[in-house]
C-alpha cells in the first residue's frame, strides 16, 4: 500500500530530484483529482447534515410528532464520521500511511469514546427514572427494578454482613477526600447548590452575593436547619 | 544567505564538501545528525505530530462529554439555544474550512511535487480561508450574541430565555467554539510562518515535514468542527 503510487501527474512534473537519499521514494502523492473528489464528497455530505436537520424539522410539524433526541444526534454523528473517515484517509492520507499513525489516531478515538460511554452509563438512565419513576428517585441511583435501596446502602449492607465493614473506616472515607459515595451514608440535602446527590440542580439563582440568593436561602433555612433535626433522623442511616 | 548557511540542516562549507549553494534549500536538506536518513527523519517527525493530534483530540473529547452530559441533563435548553444560532453562517463556515482543508492538502502534494508557485498560492488561500472563518465568526456570530447578552453562566443577561438552563448552553457553546477557534488562529500564524519558508524555496519533494505537520493540525481542526457543527447548530 505504501509503496503504490497514486500520481499520474506526477511523472509530468520536471521536479523529479535524485535526493542524498531517496527521501522522495515510498511516499505516496495524491491526485488533485481524488483530493477535489473528496472535497465534493465533504460538501456534500454538510448539504445532507443540513437537509436531515430541516427534514426532521419538517416531519416533526407537518406529522404533529415528536422526534426523540437520539435520532437527530445519532444521524449528526453519523455523517459526521463519514466526512472524518474521508478526511483523515485522503486529506490526512493515513491510507497510504505508515500503519503506526493509523493506530495512534484509532486508539485515541477509542480512548475518547470510552470517557462518553462511561459519562452516558450514569446520565442516559437519570431522564428516564426521572420520567417514569421520579416518586421512586433515589439520590445516587438503587441500580435495581423494584428495590429502593440506594447503591451505596446495599454495599455496605453486604459489608456488614459479610463481617467486613469497619465503621472506623467509613467515618474516616466519610470525612475525607475523594469519596463520591459517600460510604454509604444518606446526608441530610442541603438546600442552596448543587451536589452529587442532586440529580438535578436547585432552581434560581444560589450564587450568594447575587440578587435573589437573599430570599431563597432565607425562605429556606428554616426549614434546612429542621431538615437537619428532623429528616437526618429519619432517614440517615446514622439512626440503625 | 548567512541565516542558510547557519543552518545545520545544511552541509558545512568547511568539511571539504563544496555546498552547491545554488541548489534551493530543499535539495541541499540534510537529515539531523541523530536520523538515519531524511526518510527515517520525515517518519519520526510526522508520528510526532500524530501523537500530538491525539491529545488534541483527547482536549476536544473533554468538551464533547461535557456537551453530552450537560444536553442530557437539560436537553430543553439546549433545543433553546440552539434555536438562536444563526445555521446559515454556521454552514458557510463549515464550507469555508472544508475548502481550506482541500487547498492544504494541495499545497502538501505541491510540495511533494516541487511546484512552488501553487504550494504558495494554496498555503495562502489556506491563511485567508482562517481568516475567512474567524471574521464572519467574529462579525456575524460572538459580537451580535455578545451585545444581547447571550453569554456563559453569571455572564447570561439576554432577558427572553426559554430555558433556565440557557447559561449552561451558551457555556458550552462559547467554550467549545472559543477553543476551536484559538485552534483556527494558532494555525494562521503557522501558515504565515510555512509560506515565508516557501517563499524562500525551503520545501520540495526532498523535504515538506513542515507543510505536512501543519497540514495535519489543520485537518483535526476541520474535523472538530465537522463535529461541533451539527452538534451546536442543527438541534431541534
Amino acid at each position: 500500500m505504501k509503496n503504490t503510487p497514486n500520481a499520474p501527474e506526477h511523472t509530468t512534473m520536471s521536479h523529479e530530484t535524485n535526493t542524498h537519499d531517496g527521501h522522495a521514494h515510498g511516499h505516496v502523492i495524491v491526485s488533485l483529482f481524488t483530493l477535489r473528489t473528496v472535497l465534493a464528497l465533504l460538501l456534500f455530505f454538510t448539504l445532507l447534515t443540513v437537509g436531515a436537520a430541516l427534514v426532521e424539522q419538517w416531519i416533526a410539524s407537518a406529522f404533529n410528532v415528536v422526534i426523540p433526541q437520539w435520532i437527530n444526534v445519532t444521524v449528526a454523528l453519523s455523517i459526521a464520521t463519514v466526512k472524518t473517515v474521508l478526511v483523515v484517509m485522503f486529506f490526512m492520507q493515513l491510507k497510504y500511511d505508515n500503519p503506526m499513525n493509523t493506530l495512534i489516531f484509532v486508539f485515541t478515538v477509542l480512548t475518547a469514546a470510552f470517557f462518553l460511554g462511561f459519562t452516558a452509563l450514569d446520565l442516559g438512565g437519570r431522564s428516564s427514572l426521572d420520567r417514569f419513576k421520579a416518586q421512586y428517585a433515589v439520590p445516587g441511583g438503587t441500580g435495581l427494578a423494584g428495590d429502593n435501596t440506594p447503591i451505596t446502602r446495599r454495599a455496605r449492607d453486604k459489608a456488614i454482613a459479610a463481617g467486613t465493614y469497619d465503621p472506623h473506616k467509613a467515618h474516616h472515607d466519610h470525612h475525607g477526600g475523594l469519596s463520591i459515595t459517600n460510604a454509604g451514608y444518606l446526608q441530610p440535602k442541603p438546600t442552596v447548590g448543587s451536589d452529587e446527590n442532586f440529580s438535578r440542580p436547585v432552581k434560581g439563582v444560589t450564587i450568594p452575593g447575587l440578587p435573589g440568593f437573599a430570599e431563597r436561602s432565607n425562605g429556606h433555612s428554616d426549614g434546612h436547619d429542621k431538615d437537619q433535626g428532623g429528616e437526618s433522623g429519619s432517614k440517615a442511616p446514622a439512626g440503625q | 544567505m548567512a541565516s542558510i548557511h547557519a543552518d545545520p540542516h545544511l552541509p558545512a562549507t568547511d568539511h571539504g564538501h563544496a555546498d552547491d549553494a545554488s541548489k534551493p534549500y530543499h535539495e541541499r536538506y540534510h537529515a539531523a545528525h541523530h536520523f538515519k536518513s531524511r526518510d527515517h527523519e520525515f517518519d519520526s517527525v510526522k508520528m510526532g505530530v500524530w501523537l500530538f493530534l491525539g491529545t488534541e483530540i483527547l482536549l476536544f473529547s473533554g468538551m464533547f462529554v461535557a456537551y453530552a452530559i450537560f444536553r442530557m441533563m437539560h436537553p430543553e435548553a439546549f433545543i433553546a439555544g440552539s434555536g438562536k444560532l444563526s445555521v446559515g453562517w454556521g454552514l458557510l463556515n463549515t464550507v469555508v474550512l472544508l475548502l481550506s482543508s482541500y487547498t492544504v492538502a494541495a499545497a502538501v502534494r505541491h510540495a511533494q511535487t516541487g511546484n512552488q508557485k501553487w504550494l504558495q498560492i494554496n498555503v495562502v488561500l489556506t491563511f485567508f480561508a482562517g481568516l475567512a472563518f474567524l471574521l464572519i465568526k467574529f462579525v456575524f456570530e460572538y459580537a451580535p450574541k455578545y451585545a444581547e447578552g447571550k453569554l456563559p453562566g453569571m455572564f447570561f443577561s439576554y432577558p427572553y430565555a426559554t430555558s433556565e438552563y440557557e447559561p449552561l448552553w451558551w457555556g458550552i457553546y462559547w467554550g467549545a467554539t472559543a477553543i476551536h477557534a484559538s485552534h483556527v488562529i494558532i494555525g494562521m500564524g503557522l501558515f504565515v510562518w510555512i509560506w515565508l519558508r516557501a517563499r524562500k524555496q525551503h520545501f520540495g519533494p526532498g523535504h515538506y515535514n513542515a507543510v505536512e505537520g501543519v497540514g495535519l493540525y489543520w485537518h483535526i481542526v476541520d474535523i472538530v468542527w465537522i463535529f461541533l457543527f451539527p452538534l451546536l447548530y442543527l438541534i431541534h
